[in-house]
């Protein structure tokens, strides 16, 4: 069964022709083209297809395109303005909050998520350990990604933010 | 597309997504003729998507799946004479922010939160955890220690059945072809009553439990009155353990009657061996689990 799904996709709004039984990961990744979103566990464990759906951080694996007809979307190419990377971008290469690179675009929209909706209260580590419990990352060993999300809010705090 | 090994493509779906009660209605009617199961009722879809891609759940191509997340009578949680009623798509992060739970059935925001992760909590519903109905359900053991009551509707009615009476067995519940469950009560928790939640597993987030349990029960001078006692993951559906919560019942809550107590619930479950644990292993945890789960109700209301 084919429809058509409008969605405003990183700022722009956007029409898609799929299928129902696709899912927003295969939407995304094959329709929009967007290859930050990573396809890797396909059960909500790893957290590397994590993407924004109206303003909150959800697995792009577990959710049926069909059933987000209409939503506003943000995956990390949106967080790019002007080909210059976010502050929270920038904030993972100077702290070395990546290694493979494999988890970051997810880790990424989780944290950005977590930042806006955290104010100007200083992120403590058991915070952000808590909220990133649904991604994974097998390399870094998670204390320079927490360092990377505390240097981001500083830079929000200071005003460099989008 | 090519697919992991493991996985597999969605089967042909006819996706329907009503936008309130009476669309829903007709769509069951319509769907449901003879008794034929030709229509799945999905919310969150955080469980559905997995089952059907890893093959756990076989579906015919062509199977028309109803989507009831858009229909916003069934998104509530609102407190009615002494008693809290959560709508069947409520999120559960809806459930974990809301102050109503939190005031009056901790319990149950406790549990919420240490469900799944972050992700899985804003698209996953609490009426999709119960009619899954997995013996490992965080929501469940809690729900049955609240007293829940579950609200079934089909096209001729609604009716309202105890929680406990819901679940039949593994992934197995009440529910016909054609109803669908709208909405959670409990009454809500007094002054003097505690209740806490404990799981384990294998990590802390996104975990299928090894073992759950809720402890729910009134205490006053140290003496335990009505106790409540459900356990996850040692039985075909998530269970009380009525032999258990017998025994403390108008006992004082001293270290000794907490460790029988906790003896009375490791003979009384029947766990299986599975690639998660053993059986014994679970039998010990669920005895550890239980009374570690009174102590916290014991330090609660001391």
């Amino acid at each position: 069964m084919k429809i058509s799904l409008s969605l405003n996709l990183n700022g722009q709004d956007m029409e898609f022709e799929i299928d129902v039984k696709q899912t927003l990961l295969e939407v995304l990744r094959n329709n929009a083209k967007c290859q930050s979103v990573h396809r890797s566990c396909e059960e909500g464990e790893c957290g590397a297809c994590t993407i924004l759906l109206d303003n909150e951080p959800v697995n792009s694996c577990l959710v049926l395109a069909a059933s987000v007809q209409g939503s506003t979307i943000l995956t990390s190419e949106g967080l790019v303005r002007e080909g210059k990377p976010h502050p929270l971008m920038k904030a993972f290469t100077d702290e070395l909050g990546l290694q493979c690179g494999f988890c970051t675009p997810g880790m990424v929209m989780n944290a950005y998520a977590l930042i806006n909706r955290s104010g100007d209260k200083a992120l403590t580590s058991e915070v952000i350990r808590k909220n990133l419990e649904g991604n994974l990352c097998r390399c870094t060993g998670y204390v320079n990604i927490i360092n990377s999300i505390q240097q981001a809010q500083k830079a929000k705090i200071a005003g460099e933010w989008w | 597309m090519k697919n992991f090994i493991g996985s597999r493509a969605m089967p042909d779906l006819i996706y329907h997504s009503p936008e309130d009660m009476d669309g829903l209605m007709s769509l069951l009617q319509n769907n449901t003729k003879n008794g034929q199961q030709k229509v799945k009722i999905v919310a969150g879809c955080t469980d559905f998507v997995p089952a059907v891609r890893t093959g756990r759940w076989d579906f015919k191509p062509g199977i028309n799946i109803i989507d009831i997340k858009k229909i916003k009578s069934l998104n509530y949680i609102k407190k009615e004479d002494n008693q809290l009623k959560i709508g069947a798509c409520t999120r559960l992060v809806q459930i974990f922010e809301s102050l109503d739970i939190l005031e009056n059935a901790k319990v149950l925001s406790q549990a919420v939160g240490q469900m799944a992760s972050l992700q899985v909590r804003n698209t996953a519903t609490i009426g999709g955890n119960l009619c899954m109905s997995s013996p490992a359900a965080d929501s469940a053991p809690v729900l049955l220690v609240l007293d829940a009551k579950v609200t079934l509707q089909d096209p001729k009615g609604a009716q309202e059945i105890w929680l406990k009476d819901f679940f039949t067995g593994p992934g197995q519940n009440v529910l016909k072809s054609d109803q669908i469950l709208t909405q959670i009560s409990f009454p809500i928790q007094e002054g003097h009553e505690a209740a806490h939640f404990l799981k384990i597993g294998t990590r802390t987030a996104v975990i299928i439990a090894v073992v759950s349990t809720a402890v729910g029960m009134g205490i006053k001078n140290g003496v335990c009155e009505n106790p409540k006692i459900a356990l996850g993951s040692v039985a075909p559906t998530p269970i009380r353990v009525e032999k258990a919560e017998k025994f403390l019942h108008h006992k004082f809550l001293d270290d000794q009657t907490i460790e029988a107590c906790a003896k009375i619930v490791s003979e009384e479950i029947t766990p299986i061996t599975d690639l998660r644990a053993g059986k014994e292993y679970r039998k010990d945890m669920a005895s550890t689990l239980v009374k570690r789960a009174i102590l916290a109700c014991r330090k609660e209301k001391k």
